[in-house]
């Protein structure tokens, strides 16, 4: 994976640099972090995989290739024009000419980041579908191998985080809480690889994270017991902390918030910082070449086997972060889970 | 910065994505293995449990042999003795009875030989007896041919007898 990583993203800075003639470090460090339509190949920065563009215009919806409105070409379908902007709010993104001005439509096209995430559904379930068929034949008989790593990965969330924390209720919240953990965990992996099907900052990108988030948010409090809601508008507090000025309550319901809030920001900064050193390590490489020949080859060197490294750890990370997003859930959602009997053991394990 | 906003058309397609998922594996896939994963986990838990207590059963059962072994040996030990004291016992009788049946072989014999020699004196006596008788009847004969001395001789014994009288 890492050395894969290293010709194709290099070779495309490459391109970058020869189109412009000066490199721009923070435009090319925005572009590849962030979402595109189509899909770049390694060492051919001209072509790209197309992927449709599905935009609902100012008369109704409209459904063509990427490949049509690359490289700043004007689309022309039934009548309305769209491009994709280069300069102002909409900068990379689809944009319809209206009046000669450019109108931003409701668009939702299937993007390079909404592309990876078919591929991720896809990776996910051919994972985890081998291992139930293979339970399903084999029964008791402990799985080798491919399997048995994906058995000891899933028991050591299931058994480690899950039920560890929600004791009886680990039922309810474990397929949740698993597809979380599988879903960050192969988004995380696949966005290190940089050529096709991966390298899509897929986790690094805050809308992923943000519905993840929120997903935790509505487990949490669509499920929250009586107490929990007792505690958050009620809480067992002197009662001038509560009345006549909610103090308290306004509090909690604030900490509602900045619960899932936590979880975007942290996954997200998280992945998109880990991807955004290896570009710049990169970048380093094609700044310092205007120096001489001794210098650029020198912090090739370096900076290759910083990025190297640093991608090594982004595979830590990768799991780290799955792991982390999953056990806050699980925490988050245990809290919620209350009852006022549980409570001084609760307290005492803590 | 595009990057901090997040975009409507990838919270859509994520949100989609992500439900689907969900609602994929929770229906075919996590039920079955986190069952699985659960009874797996049981089975072991309980084999194990199963191994401690089979392994104390069986150090109990050891002990117990041991404990079985020594009682057998002591008891062993314990009937040696008692046959050796048996044996020495009866031998000690049989001597004893032997000794006895001996020794009273010993007086019956004695008690013959007396008897035997009481009527051999016997005999002797009663033939002295009669030799001295007939020694004596011809020493008289000869002495009492004369009728005086005859008259003489009884009236001595009739005196002899009133005296006695």
């Amino acid at each position: 994976m890492v050395s894969m990583s290293f010709p194709a993203s290099a070779s495309s800075k490459h391109d970058d640099a020869h189109e412009s003639g000066e490199i721009d470090p923070k435009e090319i460090i925005f572009d590849h972090l962030g979402d595109r339509y189509g899909w770049e190949v390694p060492f051919n920065h001209h072509k790209s995989i197309p992927l449709p563009i599905i935009v609902f215009g100012s008369d109704g919806l409209h459904i063509f290739s990427s490949e049509r409105v690359a490289h700043g070409h004007e689309y022309v379908d039934n009548g309305k024009t769209f491009r994709i902007a280069t300069e102002g709010d909409n900068k990379g993104k689809v944009v319809e000419i209206v009046d000669g001005k450019e109108v931003r439509p409701f668009d939702i096209s299937i993007t390079k980041n909404v592309c990876a995430l078919i591929i991720t559904v896809i990776v996910v379930c051919l994972l985890l579908f081998p291992l139930k068929r293979y339970y399903k034949r084999k029964g008791y008989k402990a799985p080798r191998r491919w399997l048995g790593a994906i058995e000891a990965l899933t028991w050591f969330v299931y058994d480690g985080v899950i039920k560890s924390t929600l004791k009886d209720k680990a039922k309810k919240f474990a397929p949740y809480l698993l597809t979380v953990f599988y879903f960050i965990f192969v988004m995380n992996l696949m966005g290190l690889m940089v050529i096709f099907p991966g390298g899509a900052n897929l986790t690094g990108n805050i809308a992923v994270t943000l519905v993840l988030a929120i997903c935790t948010f509505l487990a949490t409090n669509l499920f929250g017991t009586k107490h929990y809601w007792k505690e958050v508008f009620w809480p067992d507090v002197p009662l001038w902390l509560k009345f006549p000025l909610p103090i308290m309550p306004i509090i909690e319901v604030f900490g509602m918030f900045t619960k899932p809030a936590a979880l975007t920001v942290r996954l997200f900064a998280n992945m998109m910082g880990g991807h955004m050193i290896v570009i710049v390590l990169t970048l380093l490489i094609f700044i310092f070449a205007k120096m001489g020949m001794g210098v650029a080859s020198g912090t090739a060197v370096v900076s290759s086997l910083f990025s190297i490294f640093m991608l090594l750890i982004d595979v830590l990370v990768s799991f780290i972060q799955a792991y982390v997003f999953t056990m806050l859930s699980t925490i988050f959602i245990s809290l919620a889970q209350e009852n006022p009997h549980h409570e001084h053991s609760e307290a005492a394990r803590k | 910065m595009e990057l901090f906003t997040p975009d409507f058309g990838l919270i859509f397609w994520m949100f989609l994505r992500f439900a689907v998922l969900f609602f994929i594996l929770c229906k075919y896939a996590w039920p079955a293995i986190t069952k699985m994963m659960d009874q797996r986990a049981e089975l072991i838990d309980k084999g194990v449990e199963y191994a401690q207590q089979a392994k104390q059963d069986l150090d109990n059962a050891q002990a117990k042999a041991e404990e079985l072994m020594q009682e057998a040996r002591r008891q062993q030990a314990d009937i040696l003795r008692e046959a050796d004291r048996v044996k020495t016992q009866i031998i000690e009788d049989a001597r004893n009875e032997a000794r006895q049946a001996a020794s009273k072989e010993l007086d019956q014999a004695k008690l013959q030989i007396d008897q035997a020699r009481k009527e051999a004196e016997q005999n002797i006596r009663d033939e002295v007896s009669a030799f001295a008788l007939n020694i004596a009847q011809k020493v008289v004969r000869k002495q009492m041919s004369d009728t005086k001395a005859q008259t003489q001789l009884v009236d001595s014994l009739l005196d002899e007898l009133e005296k006695k009288n």
